[in-house]
């Protein structure tokens, strides 16, 4: 209990640090714009696969369900709904914190080990401004893009499935999309898109600079990193959609 | 000059070092000799401030680093230039980008500045024609090198190395401990170097400290060591190279 606590204060002022170093981010620009593309454009494909496969696989259940009260044609309003409140942003939540975070937990980890790091700080820079700062900033802008990728898909998939195998007319599908699309639906999906970048970045940045015990201890601190930062996406989600839900 | 005072230092309930008193003085190369894993490398975190000491002071040119916050650190640190053991060479970085690093980062000196300093520790090094490579394709001895440019090209008054010579080839070996004799008479710069390697001590230390299950059992010139009566010295002397 007294390492959970010492390690969540430890995680505490490590986050702090990130956030007070953003004004530092202008003179690490070329390393926001390096992890912006590996948490952009690199996460691109895994983002849309899972986009498209969940879209489709909603179409194709929901549509069933709704079927058999004879209420089709409100398939459109509910898978829009689910993606874009809910689906869309989880699954990029967690393909990003396979893909993004397990990056960050084994490139810091690997540098903690060698003692990269520790040459950093030793000739007078300071790490979490060079190494995570830029990763939280790069994180932050395109998270929300990705999100509005992840959400397009989505539809698009649910949409083909929609007129392909339930044989509904697309006008129909998008009818119930759009007119009855609101501002919370929103809200909800893209502000949990800087919540998961904050949890990601920080969560698997942390456990790269407390890897310890050589390369193992790098396996170790980025299995940890994309677990715990998994985890609280889940819980991210549900709370984010429950507080904005609530108040708008 | 660089003085530990009276520290100690504790990781969970191990005693890693017992009040451990030591002074560096300028344009003088010390060396700590011990077994592996007995805290020396420890020693040269202390001094730069990477770690704190659970109890005594650390003192770097008259200012107590002790309690110093981290940012204040910086200032401090940039007095010392440190030689890691695995040299910490940013693998994704060229050799003239590892050694201008710090310069373009801390120093904000104009680029002809910085490319006229790479020059010189490229030179120094040896390592002329392995500009543009990176460090993965470099062997041992010269990546030790570059590690040790880096450390330089800041004019820092003081070098610290961590184990200079472990893991390398006689030749390599030879060739780093006379870069390290060449640094005081080139450059008049101090050193502290951390080893294992008896033979290292008297090639190129002034003096030594001999640290013993986490105390400091002798702390004279490099001379005297001969004459130290410590058994544990004494076995050392006759081994040459310290096992645990």
């Amino acid at each position: 209990m007294k390492v959970f606590f010492f390690t969540m204060q430890e995680f505490f002022w490590f986050s702090i640090r990130a956030f007070v170093a953003i004004p530092k981010a202008k003179q690490y620009w070329r390393d926001v714009l390096d992890q912006a593309k590996i948490c952009g454009a690199d996460s691109l494909p895994i983002v849309l696969v899972s986009a498209v496969s969940i879209g489709a696989l909603l179409a194709i259940e929901v549509g069933n369900l709704l079927e058999d009260f004879g209420a089709k044609t409100m398939l459109g309003r509910s898978t829009a709904l689910s993606v874009i409140r809910e689906l869309g942003p989880l699954l990029m939540g967690l393909m990003l914190s396979a893909r993004f975070g397990s990056r960050n937990g084994a490139e810091l980890g690997a540098m903690q080990i060698s003692e990269q790091i520790d040459a950093l700080r030793a000739f007078g820079t300071d790490p979490i401004a060079k190494l995570v700062t830029p990763r939280l900033v790069a994180a932050l802008i395109m998270f929300l893009p990705l999100t509005a990728f992840s959400d397009f898909a989505g539809l698009q998939s649910a949409a083909y499935m929609a007129e392909h195998y339930h044989r509904l007319d697309p006008g129909i599908f998008w009818n119930s999309v759009y007119p009855r699309l609101v501002a919370k639906d929103f809200v909800v999906g893209f502000l949990k898109a800087p919540v998961f970048a904050i949890i990601i970045t920080l969560v698997s940045s942390f456990n790269g600079f407390s890897a310890r015990g050589g390369t193992s201890g790098v396996g170790r601190s980025t299995i940890k990193g994309i677990v715990v930062s998994s985890g609280l996406v889940l819980i991210a989600n549900f709370y984010v959609s429950k507080i904005v839900l609530e108040n708008m | 000059m660089i003085e530990l005072r009276q520290v100690g230092l504790k990781y969970g309930e191990r005693e890693i070092l017992k009040n451990v008193s030591l002074t560096i003085k300028d344009n003088t190369i010390k060396a700590i000799l011990g077994p592996s894993g007995v805290g020396k490398s420890t020693i040269l975190k202390l001094m730069l401030g990477l770690i704190k000491p659970n109890s005594g002071q650390i003192i770097v040119d008259g200012i107590d680093i002790t309690n110093m916050k981290e940012t204040e650190l910086y200032a401090i640190r940039r007095k010392m230039g440190m030689v890691f053991q695995g040299n910490a060479l940013f693998d994704s970085m060229t050799i003239s980008q590892n050694l201008g690093f710090f310069l373009r980062e801390n120093m904000k000196l104009p680029e002809d500045e910085i490319t006229r300093r790479v020059a010189e520790q490229i030179q120094f090094a040896g390592l002329e024609g392995y500009e543009e490579q990176l460090p993965e394709s470099l062997s041992g001895g010269m990546r030790r090198r570059v590690a040790i440019g880096r450390a330089m090209i800041f004019k820092p008054h003081m070098i610290l190395f961590d184990e200079p010579t472990a893991g390398l080839d006689p030749v390599s070996s030879k060739k780093i401990l006379s870069l390290i004799s060449s640094l005081r008479h080139n450059n008049n710069l101090g050193a502290v170097i951390v080893t294992h390697i008896i033979d290292d001590v008297f090639n190129v230390a002034d003096s030594v400290a001999v640290l013993y299950k986490g105390e400091i059992i002798f702390d004279d010139v490099t001379e005297k060591l001969h004459h130290a009566e410590h058994p544990f010295i004494r076995s050392i002397l006759s081994d040459k190279i310290l096992e645990l």
